[in-house]
């Protein structure tokens, strides 16, 4: 009996043997195989493109949702019903997995309906070649709204975003720029919240210019020149301001009898606006003065006043 | 409960996103640091506490992880003019004041503050510093003024409202209390006060009277070089 019982043992072990072994080598095929697959999917997926322009910023995301939440919590209250997550979605939605060269109007539609918000009157303030200094006036001058000021404008400011068709669908290392294609994200969404700033613009609406450029204080190519002007409603829009600012102790480029302000000045003229050009506008003047104290121009006491 | 307003919507939020904001694209020089931890500590300083029982050094992990070294010659220290420390100390480029470090910058304009129940954080009111001192935001504040001041060198800056009803140096105040006694004197070669009137405004103080004539003499008597100018174009 004990020599039966023996052999069945041994003939148990040997079967378990057996399948531990099967197991085993079943297991280390389909490791082989699927490395070998995803080798060769990698191989064959293609790479993300490669662009001149500086790629996403990084945590896109907790940046768009930190400054949504701020301007309407802590900077504007009144906006409180806009669903911050929503509006991160729908700007996420109309550029990830994209061809960053094929971005439409249309693909930012849902997020310029979930994000605009009305401008009061006589508030706008619209700018070309002044960047530092009209958001510097609009710091320290709550009375006027640049592009910037807005929701839309304060979510974008000073970053940058792109897609690409292959995972993760957001190019972090390079973006195109505009001589590479012009229907890249950024590009086609500045456009669009230009238009819609412009559009949503009433009463007096302001302007300010640099007079130290070289190509001149007004461009047609700018987006102020070709996009903001040209929808600027005249029933809604009585006046435009244009403040012509020189850099303190800049070459004086041009001034409110220059050519190109001429320009500007019969294109709105045409479209039924009326039009008052100021020099050196001394509100945004005193600004640049804080870091030109002892110029001429800072004085106190002038003159002609 | 409380008189003061309570704390402020989505914070969580603002609190990260203002971190990678500003690591991102206000002063990237900073380099990298953690926001998701970063936003640990803040809360961990005052949620599911007594918001009566915050001090300065429960915000000192906050600190460490948010510290970064201040330039030499750039440090703005204000009292009762904000708007303008903002514009002239632009962003940071040509100063940077409390509100341009990272720590700062973090709890500009926000209010916080916890409760012993849940969700730990009160959002309907926070004490007023009248009510008690040791709150959130008051001991925040304090904390990242004492940091702000022990890491300033070099030539420092002080704008006071010379326009202001109580005198342009309030006493007891930030600048008083937290900041200079934190100074580090061997690192500072100068200080150079600017007393500034609000345009059409009442010119209540100037140098070397009232208030800032006790300010001038503190400092000097603490061992400090001390220029003032009034109205300092």
């Amino acid at each position: 009996m004990p020599l039966q019982q023996g052999s069945a043992r041994m003939r148990q072990r040997t079967v378990l043997l057996v399948g531990i072994v099967v197991l085993l080598a079943a297991l280390v095929l389909a490791v082989v195989l699927a490395s070998l697959l995803t080798h060769g999917r990698q191989e064959v997926s293609p790479k993300m493109l490669k662009w001149k322009d500086r790629g996403t910023t990084k945590n896109l995301q907790e940046v768009i949702l930190g400054r949504c939440y701020n301007y309407i919590t802590a900077q504007h209250p009144e906006l409180g019903d806009k669903d911050c997550l929503k509006i991160w979605e729908s700007l996420k939605d109309a550029f990830i997995y994209k061809n960053p060269c094929n971005i439409t109007p249309e693909d930012y539609q849902p997020l310029m309906e979930l994000a605009s918000h009305p401008i009061p009157c006589n508030k706008s303030l619209f700018w070309s070649k002044t960047g530092d200094l009209v958001h510097r006036y609009t710091k320290s001058n709550q009375n006027f709204l640049t592009l910037e000021d807005t929701l839309l404008g304060y979510m974008a400011d000073r970053i940058s975003w792109c897609g690409d068709p292959s995972a993760p669908g957001i190019n972090y290392e390079s973006c195109p720029k505009r001589s590479e294609c012009e229907s890249n994200p950024g590009s086609v969404f500045w456009k669009m919240a230009s238009k819609m700033f412009a559009e949503a613009a009433c009463g007096v609406v302001q302007v300010m210019l640099n007079g130290s450029v070289e190509a001149g204080a007004f461009r047609s190519s700018s987006i102020f020149g070709s996009i903001e002007i040209f929808n600027l409603d005249p029933d809604k829009v009585s006046e435009v301001h244009i403040w012509l600012m020189q850099d303190i102790g800049g070459p004086q480029s041009e001034s409110c009898s220059g050519h190109s302000i001429q320009r500007l000045i019969s294109i709105l003229e045409e479209r039924n606006f009326k039009i008052i050009c100021e020099d050196n506008y001394r509100p945004v003047q005193l600004l640049q003065c804080v870091h030109n104290p002892d110029h001429t121009d800072c004085r106190l006491c002038t003159n002609s006043t | 409960k409380w008189k003061g307003e309570g704390t402020t919507r989505n914070l969580e939020s603002i609190v990260i996103g203002r971190c990678y904001d500003y690591i991102r694209t206000v002063n990237p020089a900073v380099g990298e640091k953690n926001c998701s931890q970063i936003w640990e500590a803040f809360k961990n300083a005052f949620i599911n506490k007594d918001p009566c029982r915050i001090l300065p050094e429960d915000y000192e992990l906050f600190i460490n992880l948010t510290f970064h070294t201040i330039p030499p010659n750039k440090s703005l220290f204000w009292e009762n003019n904000q708007l303008l420390v903002n514009s002239f100390a632009d962003r940071g480029r040509r100063y940077m004041s409390l509100g341009d470090t990272l720590f700062g910058f973090i709890g500009d304009f926000l209010n916080w503050c916890g409760q012993a129940d849940s969700p730990g954080l009160d959002y309907e009111s926070c004490p007023t510093t009248m009510e008690c001192e040791n709150n959130a935001v008051e001991s925040f504040w304090r904390m990242a003024s004492i940091t702000y001041a022990q890491h300033s060198s070099g030539v420092v800056h002080v704008l006071l409202n010379g326009s202001a009803h109580g005198g342009a140096y309030p006493q007891p105040g930030f600048f008083a209390d937290y900041e200079i006694p934190n100074l580090q004197k061997d690192k500072i070669s100068q200080i150079a006060i600017w007393v500034v009137d609000d345009i059409e405004g009442p010119d209540i103080d100037s140098c070397g009277t009232h208030t800032v004539k006790t300010l001038e003499t503190r400092l000097e008597t603490l061992g400090y070089d001390v220029t003032c100018t009034d109205n300092h174009k």
